[in-house]
């Protein structure tokens, strides 16, 4: 929970929040109030003992609100021109719907109810803060296997998964045992002690064709090998978007050179195939002269 | 060190009082049947001290932190057969959230979407809206989905003030990099913003060629500068903005055979498959050309391109330079 600041502003927005809150959950303890709010509870019992004070015009004991929270909980009267909860800003909207465009996505097709619910909400809200409806998610995990790995990780079972290595280019059927999903560059990625390799490897999720649970023996040896890294040397020929998101290079020019290192040899092949004029590949030379080989046996079927 | 604490309490009390004020002129504004004049609120609401002119500098001030809360606060006239001094009320309809008959079941749909930013940029925007859904008084129903909490994808803090842009029809204007790695400055009018394939996407009309174009929010270097709103901006046509990213019209299309088993990457580009021997052929709608030459480069001696021949010239083109440079 990030910590919410202490502008005067924020704290009346803060106030104007708790009495509603507090109207609908009577008796609630002060920790859990504070946590709800983000606030530590010397600033509640702060912000309690200000609402206190407030009230309608005349702030006679008739008009003001009556809390109590001595008792370690806390409850309201009278707080009858607040009680209703304040309208959403742009910003809680935009959060809302965004939520919901993901929840309609792992809905199962045979819950017509919440699909129809969760459209209708979605409107409601874009209603409210007149937002166009050009603001959306598509997520681009299957759902299916969302769920999967979300209930192997949950109990510690295994997973025979269907995964497509992109710079092998090949679907192949692995046995493994989810320990944690990181998110990195906008990707998922699971880490997985793989028993084909019989050490870690990270899966981009969404390159997972296929996800059952399985049975599994815990590996005895759990320090992950060290895979030996092959490095290379390449210069910038040419500006181009794509070859510098495709090593990481940010924004390179024309001319520099650059090292870097890779896994496999035939990702770095790859690689460079695919950036065309963009690079040129300096070191390894041997690495070198098979791409020209490569690219001048391919160039020999087009001409 | 005395000074200090005295400090501290002077601050803390001098934000208490400004709260204080605030929160009984909502009270007061929102209870009100009839619009209260100036000097009535002066009169009547606890808080509003010192000279005339220091009350009247008070009030402006509360009035535009109130509205920068997003409560709306209303203008007009105490009696309408009389010209005479302005009043003020907010409406109880926008002062609440309405969001006509709420249920249980979608009260707790509604807190699934606010946790899916966990950690993500809009989490204290998610923690705030679901405590007012929580204020509702309704029960929450417990859901039979599946247990999982989808999480959305970081966008940065820039989200709100891109969302902010788009519902005020605000010009905003960013540094980008374009596909030739230069700084571009360019300026939109934005329309959408679309999370795919763990990116976000910005679309908008560009103000210096009039047409739409989308971009890839870690494209965009350093800030945005919001700029004035834009008056005449015609929504009408964005009623179908959600696809405007997607509902490019191709009519362009390549045909590239693949070996059995091959690319699945240029697999699931495809519009149609035919299977010709030990190869497939695909037809791939062709949305930029030079993304497609890289995927097709890729996979190496897997795929060959028959037509276009722009395609196919761009491929021997690059392998061409491929052989002379490493040669």
């Amino acid at each position: 929970m990030p910590r919410k600041s202490q502008s005067p502003l924020d704290k009346a927005a803060r106030l104007l929040d708790l009495v509603p809150y507090i109207h609908a959950h009577q008796g609630i303890a002060l920790e859990a109030l504070a946590k709800t709010f983000g606030v530590t509870e010397k600033e509640l019992t702060e912000d309690l003992t200000t609402l206190w004070m407030c009230g309608l015009p005349g702030y006679t004991p008739l008009e003001l609100m009556d809390l109590s929270f001595d008792s370690g909980y806390v409850s309201i009267r009278n707080a009858a021109t607040l009680e209703k909860p304040r309208s959403i800003t742009l910003e809680e909207a935009v959060a809302l719907i965004l939520g919901l465009d993901l929840i309609f996505s792992v809905i199962p097709t045979d819950r017509q109810d919440l699909i129809s619910l969760t459209q209708s909400l979605r409107e409601r809200i874009l209603h409210i803060v007149k937002l166009p409806p050009s603001i959306s998610v598509t997520p681009h995990l299957q759902p299916q296997i969302q769920v999967v790995i979300s209930a192997a990780l949950a109990d510690n079972s295994g997973l025979v998964i269907e995964y497509h290595s992109l710079y092998r280019d090949e679907l192949s059927s692995r046995t493994i045992l989810p320990i944690e999903l990181q998110q990195e560059q906008g990707h998922s990625y699971l880490h997985a002690y793989c028993y084909s390799a019989n050490d870690f490897r990270f899966f981009r999720v969404d390159r997972i064709t296929k996800a059952e649970k399985t049975k599994v023996e815990r590996p005895k040896d759990l320090v992950p090998h060290e895979i030996p890294k092959v490095p290379f040397r390449a210069q910038v020929l040419r500006s181009s978007r794509e070859t510098a998101e495709r090593f990481g290079l940010g924004e390179i020019s024309v001319g520099e050179e650059f090292a870097s290192s890779s896994y496999s040899t035939e990702w770095i092949e790859r690689a460079f195939l695919a950036s065309g004029d963009s690079l040129k590949l300096i070191a390894p030379s041997q690495m070198r002269e098979s791409l020209a080989k490569r690219a001048q046996s391919i160039l020999d079927r087009y001409l | 060190m005395y000074f200090l604490v005295a400090d501290v309490q002077q601050k803390v009390r001098t934000v208490s009082r400004k709260s204080e004020r605030l929160v009984n002129l909502t009270i007061a504004l929102l209870a009100t049947k009839r619009y209260l004049t100036k000097s009535e609120i002066f009169h009547s609401v606890d808080g509003y001290e010192g000279s005339h002119e220091s009350k009247e500098r008070m009030f402006e001030r509360d009035k535009d932190d109130l509205r920068s809360l997003g409560i709306e606060i209303e203008v007009g006239s105490f009696d309408p057969l009389f010209n005479d001094e302005a009043g003020y009320r907010i409406k109880r309809e926008s002062y609440e959230l309405n969001l006509g008959e709420v249920s249980p079941l979608e009260v707790s749909l509604l807190s699934l979407a606010s946790s899916a930013w966990q950690g993500a940029s809009l989490s204290s925007a998610a923690q705030s809206a679901f405590v007012k859904l929580a204020s509702l008084g309704i029960p929450i129903d417990e859901l039979d989905l599946p247990g999982i909490a989808p999480v959305l994808p970081d966008a940065g803090p820039e989200i709100a003030s891109i969302t902010r842009a788009i519902a005020e029809h605000r010009i905003l204007e960013f540094t980008y990099l374009n596909s030739e790695l230069q700084r571009e400055v360019r300026e939109i009018v934005p329309t959408g913003l679309k999370s795919n394939n763990g990116f976000w996407y910005l679309s908008g009309v560009d103000q210096a060629i009039q047409e739409k174009r989308t971009f890839r929010l870690d494209r965009i270097l350093g800030d945005f500068s919001v700029g004035k709103v834009q008056k005449d901006f015609d929504f009408a046509d964005e009623k179908k903005a959600g696809d405007t990213y997607d509902a490019v019209k191709i009519t362009f299309f390549a045909i590239v055979d693949v070996r059995q088993g091959k690319c699945a990457a240029l697999r699931v580009l495809a519009t149609d498959i035919k299977r010709i021997g030990e190869w497939d052929q695909l037809t791939i709608p062709i949305l930029n050309i030079d993304t497609l030459t890289s995927l097709i480069l890729w996979h190496g001696e897997d795929a060959f391109v028959q037509q276009p021949i722009e395609l196919r010239e761009q491929i021997i083109y690059r392998l061409q330079s491929l052989v002379s440079n490493h040669a």
